[in-house]
C-alpha cells in the first residue's frame, strides 16, 4: 500500500523516522579514508566477545548481527493557520538479531498457518558516545534475544508442522551473504524550525480562506539518520542519509458526506532544494481548486472500460498491483496468493513493457527518488534488479529469506525501525519501447471507447495508495482510490472531473491490458505500508492506456458536512471575527 | 487540527471502540433507586443555558475563541427532526513537558515538547436521560472526532476552526448514541432509574497563566550526573532515570456557565533498575520524587544518593534466599502499609456505577474504567475495625509540613474541590463522587480525577487513613513477635517497601512480562511486595528475603487488623485507575500507564492471617557471557 502522506501524527512521524534518501558517496568509494566511528568499534567488540559465547552454547548462535540506528529528527508541524508542534528530538535505536540452528532452518522458520511476528524488538541506547554503556546495553540484549531465539528454535524442531507444504517451503530460512566493509561519513542535519514555523503557519492560513477546506495540515520533517551495523559473517557499515520533506494535506466534505482528501508533498536532500514559497503556494492553489471542484462534482457511476492513467498514478498503479507481487518472501509463504511464484520466464505484460527496481539511482531527470539507499537493512548492498525483461518477469526482489531459485538477497530487504526487514521496493522504474505523446494516447482512448460503443473513457490524473490484497485467503484483487477522475467524452464535449470511483479488478487481467504507454516517465515518492512497516519509495511510470478497467462505487460516509458554517465564513455570526 | 492518539494504545485498545472518545463516554450509572446526597436540584429544560460572559478585558484568545465558538453551538447548532444539544463542554489542554533520560550517566533522550489537546462533550436528553453513559457496538464515526491536537499558537482563529468541527462531530455522536440507548433501553423489562448527570452549580475561575520555567537548571548534566553512580554497581544489568517536568493550564467551559483556567505542574525523577539473582530470578528496584515544579526537586546529588540506596537494596535481594511459602501475621511497615492501603482501598471508593453496555463483551472494558466498586451498596455497613477511619482531602495543601500532591482547588468537572469522610469509626459512610450519580449517591462531591483529557472517574486525592487506637513503634513491634509466638511460628514476615512495577520495569516488554507474570491475581488481591524480611521471634533478628507475592488481600481482609501504628507515612505516587498497579509521571500526560499525582497518609499496620505466595516459577537462564565492565 502506497500513501502520500500520513493524516496522523503518530503515523507520520514513526513514518518520517525511517524516511531516508543516500547522500553518501558510493560505498566503495568511501571506504578507505573514513576512520570508523567509536559507536561501531565498541559493537564489533561486543559482537566478537558474543559469538565466542553464544556460538559454543547449545543451541549454538550461528548468526548475530547489530544495528544501531542514530536518528536526529526535526519535525514542524501547522495546521488550520496556527502551529501544531514544532520539535526537534535525537535517539539511537539498537537492534540486536540473534539466529540459531542453521541457514537451512533456524529459529525464524514459518510454522504451518502461524503468522510471523513483523515487528522486532529494540532498545533505545544511550546518545552519548559512552561506549561501556553501550556495550553493557548490547550485552543484555543479546542475551535477550538469543533466550527468545533458542526458545523459537524449540518450537521449530519439535513442531509437527515441519513438513514440505510446497516446494518454496524447502528453501533455507535466511541467505547467506558477502561480507561487505563500508565506513562513509557521519551526516547531520542543522535545522532553522523558526521560518519553518512561519511557514507552516502561512500555508495553512492560505487554505483556510477557502470554506470548501475543513481541515488543513502543512508539516516539514527533516531527518538524519546514521547507521551502524555489524555481523558475525563479518560486515561492517557506518553509512549516513538525510532527507526534507514538506507535507501538504487538506480535508473536505462534499454535499453528501463523502470525504474529499488531497494531498501533496515535496521532498528534497540538500536544504538549498527546499521548493521556494512561490512552489508551495501554487501547489496550495492547486490543492484548493482541485478541493472545491471535487466538492461540486458529481458522483461517478460503476464503468467498465477504456482507461487512460497519467504517468504518477500509473506509477502507483503499478507499484501496487505488480510491486507488491515481485516480494521474494511472498512466493514462500503459503498463505500468500503467489500470483507470479510460478511465472518465472513467462510473459506477464506486453513485450514493449519493462520493469526494474533501482535503490542505487538517487535522482532521475533531476527529481529527487525517495526510495534510493546504498545498503539494504539486513547490511547488503543494493542492487538495481531487472524483474521484468521485454514483458517477461525475470526474478524477484529479495531480502535474506531466500527462494529455491533465487538463494541470494539483492539488496531489498528493508523495514521500518522496530519491524523485521523483508523484501519490499525501493525505487519502481518502468519503461516502455513504445512511447507516445500524452495527445496521442488521449486520441486512442477515445478510439477505443467509441469502438466499445461508449460514451465517455475515464483520465485518472491522481491516485492515492490503495490495498492490494496478496494472501490467499482473501480476492487476488486490488483497490486503489483514484484522487482526481475525469470522463473523457466521445463526442468531444470538454472532460468532467467526477468523484467517488475505486478501481477493482484482477491484477493479472488489467496488466495484459495495457494497449498503450507514454513518452514521458513521472515519478510519485510517498511511502509503502506493509508488513515491515512504512518505508519510503518511489515508483516511476509513464502513462498507459488499458483497454478495460473496472471501477466500483466508492465507500461513502454517512457523516454529513458540519451544520453550521466555517467560523470565519459566518456571515449570520453571532459573534467572532478574527481578533 | 489531528486526532488524538495516545504514545502507547495498549491502555485504551478495545475492538469495538469507534472513536479516541469512547473511553471518554465509558462511566456512569446503573440502575437502582437514586439517594439523593442533598435534596436534588432543579433539573433544567433541555435546553442550554446561559455562558459566562469573558471579560472584554481578557487576552487570552483561548478562553474568547471558546466562548464564541460555543455561543455559536447553543444557539444555533441544531439537526432537524432530533433533539437539540442540552449540554456542551469544552476542555482544552495546555502542556508544556520536558523529557531527560540517562542510564549510567550517559544520556539516552532529552526533549521539550508543546502541545495542546481538546476535548468536545455534547449531550442531547436532559439530565435524567442523556446521551452519555452508554456503550454501543457500533457508534457514530465521523471523519474527525470530538477529540484531538490543537494548535499551540493560542490563537483565535485556528481554535474556531478546530471546536465548530469538534463540535459538529460530538453532537452528531450524541444524537446517534442517545438513539441506539433509547433503542436499547425500550428493551430492557426494568430501565434504570438513577439520573445519567448530576447538576451543580457553575464556577468562574481565572487562574493566572504561568509560563514553564526550566532553564534555570541543566536537566541533561543532573540527569547524567544522578545516574552515574549506577557505575559503581557493576551487578546491575540496566536502568533508566528519567525527569519530567510538566506544566499544564487547564481550561473548561461549559454550558452551565462554568469557565475555568487553572495551571498545574509536576516534576518527577523515576529511576528503574534491574538485574537477575544468581539462580536466574529477575529482580528489579525503582526510586521515585514527585514535587509541584521543578524548582523543588532534589539536586543530582540528593537523586543520586537515593538511587544509590536503592540499588543497594537491588543488590541485597540478588543475594538473599528465597521467600518460602507463608501464612500468618504480616507486619507493614508505613510506607508499605501506604501503598498497599492504596492498592485495596482505591477501586472500593468509588459511588459512580458503570454505563449501560448493549454486550457483555464491554464487561471487562468497563471494570478497568472505574465500574468496579466493591463498597458501592454498602453505606452503613462496617467495612473496616472501628478504631479506623478514613478520609480524602484536596484541599489540604500539605500534611506536617510534607507537601501534598493530590491537592486541588476544583476537580476535573469543574466541581469545587471537598473534604470527603469516607469511613468513620469503622463504618462506611460516603464515596467518592463525580458527576455520575451512582446507587447511593447522586451528586458530586469535587472527586471527578483524570489524566491528560480523559473521561474523569471519582478517585482519591489525598487519602488519610487514621486510628484512635494507634500503637506506638515498640508496642506494635511488641503485638507483632507476640501474635507470631501466638501462632507458633518460628519467624514472621514484615514488609518494609512494596514493589511498583510500572516504575520499575526499565522497559515497556519487561513490564508487560511482570504484568502477565501476575495474570489475574491483580482482581483477586495479589500485592506484590519488596523488601520482605524474615522476623525470629527468638531474638527480634532480620533476614532479608526475595520473591512471593501477598495473595488475597482485598477490603475484606482489611475488615480486622490486629494492630494500627501511630507512624503516618505520607507516601506520594501516581494513581492508575486502570489496572491496580501504580502508574508513573509519565501517566500523567497521556501514557499507558495512567498517572494521576495522588497521596495516601497512613500508619503501619498489622495484618493476621495473610497468605504469601513464595516463589514457585521457573527461573531464567543467567546470560551466558560475563557483562561487560562499566568503566
Amino acid at each position: 500500500m502506497m500513501k502520500r502522506d500520513m493524516r496522523h501524527k503518530a503515523f507520520a512521524l514513526a513514518a518520517a523516522l525511517f524516511a531516508a534518501a543516500w547522500v553518501c558517496p558510493a560505498a566503495d568509494r568511501s571506504a578507505q579514508s573514513t576512520p570508523p566511528p567509536a559507536v561501531l568499534a565498541a559493537m564489533q567488540d561486543e559482537l566478537s566477545r558474543s559469538m565466542q559465547a553464544y556460538s559454543a552454547a547449545d543451541p549454538p548462535a550461528y548468526f548475530l548481527s547489530y544495528t544501531v540506528s542514530d536518528r536526529q529528527l526535526a519535525d514542524v508541524s501547522g495546521s488550520n493557520g496556527a502551529l501544531l508542534s514544532s520539535t526537534e528530538d535525537r535517539a539511537r535505536w539498537l537492534e540486536v538479531q540473534s539466529r540459531v540452528g542453521s541457514y537451512q532452518v533456524d529459529d525464524s522458520h514459518k510454522l504451518g498457518d502461524r503468522p510471523p511476528s513483523w515487528t522486532s524488538p529494540g532498545t533505545n541506547v544511550p546518545i552519548d558516545d559512552d561506549l561501556p554503556v553501550l556495550r553493557r546495553e548490547i550485552w543484555r540484549e543479546t542475551d535477550r534475544q538469543y533466550r527468545a531465539a533458542a526458545q523459537a528454535l524449540i518450537k521449530v524442531k519439535t513442531s509437527e508442522q515441519v513438513q514440505v507444504q510446497s516446494l518454496e517451503s524447502t528453501a533455507p530460512d535466511f541467505s547467506s551473504e558477502q561480507a561487505h566493509t563500508s565506513i562513509g561519513p557521519r551526516v547531520e542535519i542543522h535545522v532553522e524550525r523558526k521560518p519553518w514555523e512561519e511557514r507552516v503557519r502561512r500555508y495553512t492560513a492560505e487554505f483556510s480562506k477557502s470554506p470548501a477546506v475543513l481541515n488543513s495540515i502543512a508539516t516539514f520533517t527533516a531527518l538524519s539518520t546514521n547507521q551502524y551495523q555489524v555481523n558475525t559473517e563479518g560486515t561492517k557499515l557506518a553509512f549516513g542519509q538525510i532527507h526534507y520533506r514538506l507535507e501538504l494535506f487538506v480535508q473536505s466534505k462534499a454535499p453528501d458526506g463523502m470525504d474529499i482528501e488531497r494531498y501533496a508533498n515535496f521532498d528534497w536532500l540538500d536544504p538549498k532544494d527546499a521548493p521556494d514559497e512561490k512552489t508551495v503556494f501554487d501547489s496550495i492553489h492547486q490543492l484548493i481548486k482541485e478541493t472545491e471542484a471535487l466538492d461540486k462534482a458529481p458522483l461517478a457511476n460503476p464503468y467498465a472500460g477504456p482507461t487512460l492513467l497519467t504517468g504518477r498514478a500509473a506509477a502507483v498503479f503499478f507499484h501496487e498491483v505488480f510491486g507488491h507481487r515481485a516480494e521474494g518472501f511472498r512466493q514462500k509463504d503459503v498463505a500468500e496468493g503467489q500470483t507470479f511464484t510460478s511465472k518465472v520466464g513467462e510473459q506477464i505484460l506486453p513485450s514493449f513493457i519493462s520493469i526494474k527496481d533501482d535503490p542505487t539511482e538517487s535522482s532521475l531527470g533531476g527529481q529527487m527518488l525517495l526510495g534510493a539507499y546504498p545498503f539494504d537493512d539486513e547490511g547488503v548492498v543494493a542492487t538495481d534488479v531487472h524483474l521484468v525483461d521485454k514483458g517477461v518477469l525475470k526474478t524477484f526482489l529479495m531480502g535474506r529469506s531466500p527462494l529455491v531459485d533465487v538463494p541470494h538477497s539483492n539488496g531489498h530487504g528493508r523495514r521500518q525501525l522496530g519491524y523485521v526487514p523483508v523484501a519490499r521496493q525501493g525505487n519502481l522504474i518502468v519503461s516502455s519501447t513504445q512511447a507516445e505523446s500524452f495527445p496521442e494516447l488521449r486520441q486512442k482512448l477515445i478510439e477505443l471507447v467509441k469502438k466499445q460503443g461508449l460514451q465517455y473513457g475515464l483520465l485518472i490524473d491522481d491516485i492515492s495508495g490503495g490495498f492490494t490484497f496478496t494472501g490467499r485467503g482473501q480476492p487476488q484483487a486490488f483497490q486503489v482510490t483514484p484522487l482526481v477522475v475525469y470522463r473523457v467524452f466521445a463526442d468531444g464535449r470538454p472532460d468532467q472531473l467526477v468523484r467517488g470511483v475505486d478501481i477493482v479488478g484482477t491484477p493479472l487481467v488489467s496488466l495484459t491490458k495495457i494497449v498503450a504507454t507514454g513518452d514521458k516517465p513521472e515519478i510519485f515518492n510517498g511511502y509503502c505500508g506493509a508488513e515491515s512497516g512504512s518505508v519510503p519509495v518511489s515508483a516511476v511510470a509513464p502513462a498507459i492506456l488499458i483497454s478495460e478497467m473496472e471501477f466500483a462505487k466508492k465507500e461513502t460516509s454517512t457523516d454529513r458536512p458540519p451544520v453550521l458554517p466555517p467560523p470565519a465564513h459566518d456571515s449570520d455570526a453571532t459573534k467572532g471575527q478574527a481578533q | 487540527m489531528k486526532k488524538l492518539i495516545p504514545i502507547f494504545l495498549t491502555a485504551v485498545v478495545c475492538a469495538a471502540c469507534t472513536t479516541p472518545s469512547f473511553a471518554a463516554r465509558a462511566a456512569g450509572t446503573a440502575a437502582a433507586a437514586p439517594v439523593p446526597r442533598a435534596a436534588a436540584l432543579p433539573v433544567p429544560a433541555a435546553r442550554p443555558a446561559a455562558q459566562a460572559d469573558v471579560p472584554a478585558t481578557e487576552t487570552d484568545q483561548t478562553l474568547h475563541a471558546m466562548h464564541d465558538e460555543m455561543q455559536r453551538a447553543r444557539t444555533r447548532l441544531a439537526l432537524t427532526g432530533v433533539d437539540k444539544p442540552f449540554y456542551i463542554e469544552y476542555r482544552l489542554l495546555d502542556l508544556d513537558v520536558r523529557t531527560v533520560t540517562a542510564s549510567f550517566g550517559a544520556l539516552v533522550s532529552s526533549s521539550a515538547s508543546r502541545t495542546r489537546f481538546m476535548t468536545v462533550d455534547v449531550r442531547v436528553g436532559n439530565y435524567h436521560l442523556d446521551s452519555s453513559n452508554f456503550i454501543s457496538e457500533d457508534g457514530f464515526q465521523g471523519f474527525l472526532g470530538s477529540t484531538g491536537e490543537v494548535g499551540i499558537d493560542r490563537d483565535y482563529n485556528s481554535l474556531r476552526q478546530d471546536l465548530w468541527l469538534a463540535t459538529d462531530q460530538a453532537y452528531k455522536a450524541a444524537v446517534t448514541q442517545m438513539a441506539l440507548k433509547q433503542s436499547f433501553l425500550r428493551s430492557l423489562t426494568k430501565p434504570p432509574e438513577i439520573d445519567d448527570f448530576a447538576p451543580t452549580s457553575p464556577m468562574v475561575k481565572i487562574d493566572p497563566r504561568q509560563e514553564p520555567e526550566w532553564s534555570s537548571r541543566n536537566w541533561d548534566e543532573e540527569a547524567r550526573e544522578a545516574s552515574v553512580v549506577l557505575k559503581d554497581f557493576p551487578h546491575l544489568y540496566g536502568n533508566r532515570v528519567n525527569y519530567y517536568l510538566v506544566y499544564a493550564t487547564t481550561y473548561r467551559m461549559t454550558t452551565e456557565g462554568t469557565t475555568i483556567r487553572s495551571t498545574r505542574h509536576l516534576a518527577a525523577v523515576e529511576a528503574a533498575l534491574d538485574t537477575q539473582s544468581d539462580d536466574g530470578m529477575s529482580l528489579h528496584d525503582y526510586f521515585a520524587v514527585y514535587r509541584a515544579t521543578p524548582a523543588d526537586l532534589p539536586d543530582a546529588a540528593g537523586v543520586s544518593k537515593g538511587i544509590a540506596a536503592a540499588a543497594m537494596d537491588l543488590m541485597a535481594l540478588r543475594s538473599s534466599p528465597l521467600l518460602p511459602d507463608y501464612t500468618g501475621p504480616v507486619l507493614f511497615d508505613a510506607p508499605a502499609a501506604a501503598s498497599t492501603l492504596a492498592q485495596v482501598l482505591e477501586p472500593s471508593l468509588s459511588g459512580a456505577r458503570p454505563p449501560l453496555a448493549m454486550t457483555r463483551d464491554f464487561d471487562s472494558f468497563i471494570e478497568r474504567f472505574g465500574g468496579r466498586s466493591e463498597w458501592s451498596g454498602r453505606v452503613g455497613t462496617r467495612v473496616l475495625p472501628t478504631s479506623v477511619s478514613v478520609y480524602d482531602d484536596p484541599t489540604l495543601a500539605d500534611f506536617q509540613g510534607q507537601p501534598l500532591l493530590g491537592s486541588y482547588d476544583v476537580d476535573e468537572e469543574g466541581v469545587k474541590s471537598q473534604h470527603v469522610d469516607l469511613v468513620s469509626n469503622g463504618i462506611l459512610r460516603d464515596l467518592l463522587m463525580s458527576r455520575r450519580p451512582g446507587p447511593d449517591f447522586s451528586l458530586s462531591n469535587g472527586h471527578a480525577r483524570s489524566a491528560l483529557l480523559a473521561d474523569p472517574h471519582p478517585l482519591s486525592s489525598n487519602l488519610f487513613i487514621t486510628s484512635s487506637d494507634a500503637l506506638k513503634p515498640d508496642d506494635m513491634r511488641k503485638k507483632f513477635l507476640d501474635a507470631c509466638k501466638d501462632d507458633g511460628h518460628e519467624w514472621c514476615i514484615e514488609i518494609k517497601r512494596m514493589d511498583n512495577p510500572a516504575l520499575a520495569a526499565v522497559s515497556q516488554e519487561d513490564f508487560s512480562e511482570f504484568v502477565g507474570s501476575l495474570g489475574s491475581g491483580i482482581a483477586n488481591g495479589d500485592r506484590a511486595p519488596l523488601l520482605v524480611y524474615k522476623v525470629y521471634v527468638a531474638d527480634g533478628h532480620e533476614e532479608l528475603a526475595r520473591g512471593g507475592f501477598v495473595q488475597g488481600l482485598n477490603t475484606r481482609a482489611l475488615r480486622n487488623m490486629l494492630a494500627v501504628g501511630g507512624d503516618p507515612y505520607v507516601l506520594t505516587y501516581m494513581q492508575n485507575s486502570q489496572d491496580g498497579l501504580a502508574g508513573t509521571a509519565l501517566g500523567a500526560f497521556g501514557d499507558a500507564n495512567a498517572g494521576i499525582p495522588s497521596t495516601v497518609v497512613a500508619p503501619s499496620i498489622l495484618l493476621d492471617d495473610i497468605e504469601i505466595r513464595g516463589f514457585h516459577g521457573e527461573p531464567s537462564r543467567i546470560p551466558l557471557d560475563a557483562a561487560p565492565p562499566l568503566k
